[in-house]
């Protein structure tokens, strides 16, 4: 653990770190563009620019390991004016296009500029001009204009999603990052990554291309549904006092985009494209109204019949949902299992071309809860017949069921958020709220338990499935 | 003769190259001795005792950069020889390639022994067709002769030559990008720490030494480390193969005793300044280093200690003559846009400043420059000096500032008056 | 590129194990010396060949100003125009050349004999200036040696 002093001040740094890290993880403040704590070593940004006492001139951080008893200075003279000297080239050729840069309010340059160097352009010199617009992938938008060519996103494809899609082409300023003519960046099911990373507005999403100034929007943390990876996420949508009246209110409560949430235990700092795609899940036609036959009916008659079905039933299966939370499982234990036969289906299989399983996030099991249903319940059967003849009355939680495979007598009550034709079948059908309308918590496939919150309020004639198993337990009881 | 030869020592004929001709020299006998008689450690000994310094540019001392390699840590080590041999000006160590081949390639394999190498490259740039084509014919002369491959000479000594040609990039004469691009990527030099010595060529310990500085290693062996140190100085022993060119009568390569007079090379040797025109300045070591004028040349020696108390570097070795009558202007002109043109592009001084240079001196050529120019370009020169990833933005630097050092009032006339004082001439005037 | 693998198969044990990523710059050359350019379905065969990501090839052809994707004239006239060359003539010779081939520096001429490209220091400013012609130096070169010189080649 060697000692080292920046500013005067002794930390205790590990060794095998550089400067720059230890720094940071004490609190000392070096900027950097592309220094990433998950990607190799570059040191070409050569802002993060430091001064070793005693020598007359400025070293870059992020490559200076740490020895015993050096003695840095993060902020001397000598610095500040190297620092801002690197900021001003830095900015040498960067459009001033803040006012329609998606980045702006969360750009790391314009952030440094203003802490660090706050001064016009000294150059009289026209700015070097690249391609602006240019498609990288069918998702990803690049402005070679703003690139700063961190290379972060081209270390990403080599290092971590390996799919060695990006690179740089030509030399010197006429530099240019693209993805290789094989479209493999296309088929990079993480290539997204690259858009939280990139420090400046070079790499911006398609779908979030001039949707919302990032200012009027406030994360949530969530969990992705897509697979039982459950990687952690940040839902983004409009904050409560910039929900616009005049707007439909859909687009009020919209999820705007998805960014990683960054968790050491399950996916670090990134997610995969599903994870970005969220919205198709979560907005996706719901069911609002509760029915019996068909027919619509008050909430609490829905509860109320299907109580009754439950009560008059001998027989009694429940296919209990692998999105259900972890909480909502716990009260279905607690309230109606004892009353049902349960099983776990998997709502979501793997959509045609979709990414099975690989060697870094993505799981083949499509759903985010499987772990704590199976604990509870074994999975449905695959042969046929899926229930014997006797069976009067099969529950049926969430999507993804085939019920074809029901038998013929059984009476049927479906629990769906979305609107599906088999609700309008049913004997009784319930709306459920959605995962953003509530908080909870799932277990991914190692068995670590992460948090959702909730990000919007839940459609006032749904019910929330907690609730909903406690009341319809209610008063089935004593039944065996 | 500018002083006593080291390795130009034989006259060049149609088969001087061959390895009849290099052995009837005695070449190969050094070998032998070094393969029976010395310990790898004793090679390093006799190199570090000589101390030569590197002659591709960074003149640092070779027996230094061996001894930073572990020989017990039983991975791979490597050995490449640079001939890239791009910067400006120079063009001594194709004198090696085309003429003396087998001088390269001998001492590569002592510097292999002593390294404990098993695979010696030679960088060649990509344009250098002749050079190549006679080192190849080298390299496969000795192997048939037994001096390359396994068990050399009878002894357990084994070692293979691989020739790799570069495809046009300056910045691949840096060693770092000269190791990058031998693993068959973009030529981009590498931040150190760590040392190439300690991870190089595909992250194992390499050790990258000028064609010229490693050709010195058989004289070394031969004659022994105190003969070296008779010739030249104390502090810079031996010979430095000079290019020169420019506007002078007999432009060539020289090998000169380090310590020799300056104005007694350019106007004994070389026949003095083309056209018989007066001398207005040298660029010392090809044009990375600062200009110096007629009169600081006038009674400086071409000793490495010397140039660099004048302000300068004897550098590569590329010395560039210029005559009265030379446009300043445009010959920086010249060389910022090389330097614009051959930036890799990795760091941001050089990459952004290379082009603000470039455009820059563009716009004064083009008669709309403006006084704080000048200034401008010194300030940019400045940032590149110790912040970029390689040398070359500290090179474009120096070019550029030694030129305004010395020359400022050029540029001052140029910017008010909005055109050359020397018609934009680069070519030497053929009257006074 | 196929009728190139067996060179390619020999070229490879030159180099010690796990140097696979090295042949790049070597194949390309090669592959460039026998087609006159790099096509699109080279760069296929080299990455199947070699079993390197498409990227680092496409990125080395353009980095290296020696590569070429696309065909040139059958003669390249490469003028160095750097310091030294210039002090003796090269933009002299560079203009004469343009005159008559009717042509500027990067175009090739109508008849397809001709390309004309401006390069940095080939590392023969002794005998300045230097025209290099495919892969040969033509030193000491003047207007008229290299009239000369054109007229000999078809």
């Amino acid at each position: 653990m060697p000692e080292i002093f920046i500013n005067g001040h002794s930390i205790q740094a590990d060794s095998g770190q550089t400067v720059l890290q230890a720094a940071l993880a004490h609190g000392h403040e070096i900027p950097y563009f592309c220094y990433h704590p998950a990607l190799s070593i570059a040191g070409n940004c050569r802002v993060c620019v430091v001064q070793v006492e005693g020598r007359s001139w400025v070293e870059i951080a992020c490559n200076m390991p740490v020895t015993e008893g050096l003695r840095v200075l993060t902020d001397s003279e000598l610095v500040r004016e190297h620092r801002k000297s690197m900021l001003q080239l830095t900015l040498l050729n960067h459009p001033v296009d803040c006012g329609i840069c998606d980045k702006a309010g969360e750009c790391t340059l314009q952030d440094y500029h203003y802490k660090y160097n706050g001064a016009p352009s000294v150059s009289i010199d026209p700015k070097v001009r690249a391609t602006k617009f240019h498609a990288l992938s069918e998702r990803i938008v690049l402005d070679n204009e703003r690139c700063i060519l961190c290379s972060r996103c081209v270390r990403f494809t080599h290092e971590i999603s390996k799919s060695h899609a990006l690179g740089i082409q030509h030399r010197g300023d006429a530099s240019l990052i693209r993805a290789a003519e094989n479209h493999s960046f296309d088929d990079d099911p993480y290539s997204d990554n690259v858009i939280d990373i990139c420090p400046v507005g070079a790499l911006l999403s398609r779908a979030f291309l001039y949707k919302s100034r990032v200012w009027y929007l406030e994360p949530t943390p969530s969990i992705c549904p897509g697979c039982a990876r459950g990687c952690t996420v940040n839902l983004w949508h409009r904050k409560p006092e910039w929900k616009l009246n005049a707007l439909d209110p859909r687009h009020n409560r919209a999820i705007e985009r998805v960014t990683p949430l960054p968790n050491p235990a399950v996916n670090g700092p990134w997610i995969c494209n599903k994870g970005r795609d969220l919205a198709k899940i979560f907005e996706r036609a719901r069911a609002e109204q509760a029915m019996q036959g068909g027919k619509p009916v008050e909430l609490h008659a829905a509860i109320d019949a299907a109580r009754q079905l439950i009560g008059k039933a001998k027989r009694r299966v429940a296919v209990v949902s692998s999105w259900g939370s972890n909480e909502e499982l716990r009260t279905f234990n607690e309230t109606l299992s004892g009353h049902f036969s349960a099983y776990v289906k998997s709502d979501h299989v793997p959509a045609p071309g979709e990414p099975n399983q690989d060697d870094f996030l993505i799981r083949a099991d499509k759903n985010p809860n499987s772990m704590a249903a199976r604990t509870l319940y074994p999975a449905l059967p695959e042969a046929e017949p899926m229930f014997d003849d006797a069976t009067d009355l099969v529950l049926v939680w969430g999507e993804g069921f085939d019920f074809a495979r029901l038998p013929q007598r059984a009476r049927t009550i479906v629990l769906n958020a979305y609107a599906q034709p088999e609700n309008v079948a049913a004997d009784v059908f319930i709306p459920l709220s959605i995962q953003t309308e509530r908080r909870g918590h799932y277990t991914n496939f190692q068995g670590v338990v992460s948090a959702f919150e909730p990000c919007f309020p839940k459609p006032a004639s749904v019910a929330d499935a907690e609730m909903l198993f406690a009341a319809l337990a209610e008063r089935v009881g004593a039944l065996a | 003769m500018p002083g006593k030869n080291l390795l130009m020592t034989f006259p060049v004929t149609a088969t001087s190259h061959t390895l009849p001709d290099y052995r009837a020299r005695g070449g190969y006998a050094t070998l032998e001795k070094v393969l029976r008689q010395m310990k790898p450690e004793d090679v390093t000994r006799e190199v570090t005792a000589s101390g030569i310094q590197g002659r591709g540019g960074a003149g640092f001392p070779a027996g230094r950069k061996w001894a930073v390699v572990n020989l017990n840590d039983g991975q791979p080590h490597y050995l490449c020889a640079n001939a890239d041999e791009g910067e400006p000006g120079t063009f001594k160590d194709r004198w090696i390639l085309e003429h003396a081949p087998h001088l390269l390639l001998e001492s590569m394999l002592m510097a292999a022994y002593a390294l404990q190498v098993r695979h010696a490259f030679v960088y060649i740039r990509g344009e250098f067709d002749l050079p190549y084509r006679r080192l190849s014919a080298a390299v496969d002369e000795a192997y048939a002769a037994g001096y390359w491959g396994e068990r050399i000479l009878g002894t357990d000594f084994c070692c293979d030559a691989v020739v790799y040609r570069g495809a046009g990039s300056y910045v691949c004469g840096e060693a770092s990008g000269l190791l990058t691009s031998i693993e068959g990527k973009r030529g981009y030099p590498r931040n150190r720490p760590p040392r190439l010595t300690v991870r190089g060529l595909y992250q194992r310990p390499t050790v990258v030494n000028n064609v010229e500085t490693l050709s010195n290693v058989v004289g070394i062996i031969a004659n022994g480390a105190e003969a070296f140190r008779t010739v030249g100085t104390a502090k810079s022993p031996g010979t430095r193969l000079i290019s020169i060119s420019g506007h002078i009568a007999r432009p060539g390569v020289y090998e000169v005793e380090i310590g020799y007079p300056w104005m007694k090379f350019i106007d004994e040797d070389c026949g003095g300044v083309l056209h018989g025109q007066k001398l207005k300045c040298v660029i010392p070591g090809g044009i990375s280093t600062k200009v110096l004028t007629a009169a600081e040349i006038k009674d400086l020696v071409l000793d490495p200690t010397a140039v660099e108390a004048a302000g300068s570097s004897l550098g590569s070795g590329g010395m560039i003559v210029v005559a009265e009558g030379t446009c300043m202007v445009r010959l920086l002109q010249v060389m910022l846009r090389f330097y614009h043109h051959e930036s890799c592009g990795q760091c941001t001084p050089c990459r952004e400043g290379m082009g603000w240079l470039h455009r820059i001196i563009d716009r004064i050529v083009a008669g709309e420059g403006r006084p704080e120019d000048l200034d401008r370009m010194i300030g940019i020169s400045r940032l590149n000096d110790g912040t970029t990833i390689c040398g070359m933005g500290d090179a474009a630097g120096y070019a550029t500032v030694g030129i305004l050092a010395k020359y400022r009032d050029e540029f001052d006339y140029w910017i008010e008056h909005k055109r050359s004082r020397f018609d934009g001439n680069l070519e030497c005037p053929r009257s006074s | 590129m196929k009728h190139l693998i067996p060179e390619f198969d020999v070229l490879r044990t030159h180099f010690p194990a796990g140097f696979e990523s090295s042949l790049v710059l070597p194949c390309l050359r090669r592959v460039q010396e026998d087609r006159g350019h790099i096509a699109d379905a080279d760069i296929d065969a080299l990455v199947d060949y070699l079993g390197v990501p498409r990227i680092q090839i496409e990125e080395v052809l353009s980095f290296y100003t020696q590569f070429r994707r696309q065909p040139i004239g059958r003669h390249h006239l490469q003028v160095c125009h750097n310091v030294s060359c210039s002090m003796r003539g090269a933009e002299r010779v560079l203009d004469r050349l343009s005159q008559q081939l009717g042509i500027r520096p990067g175009q090739t001429s109508a008849d397809g004999r001709f390309t004309l490209s401006t390069v940095e220091c080939l590392g023969s400013c002794g005998t300045a200036p230097v025209v290099m012609v495919n892969e040969t130096y033509h030193e000491n070169a003047s207007a008229e040696s290299i009239e000369l010189l054109l007229d000999r080649l078809t």
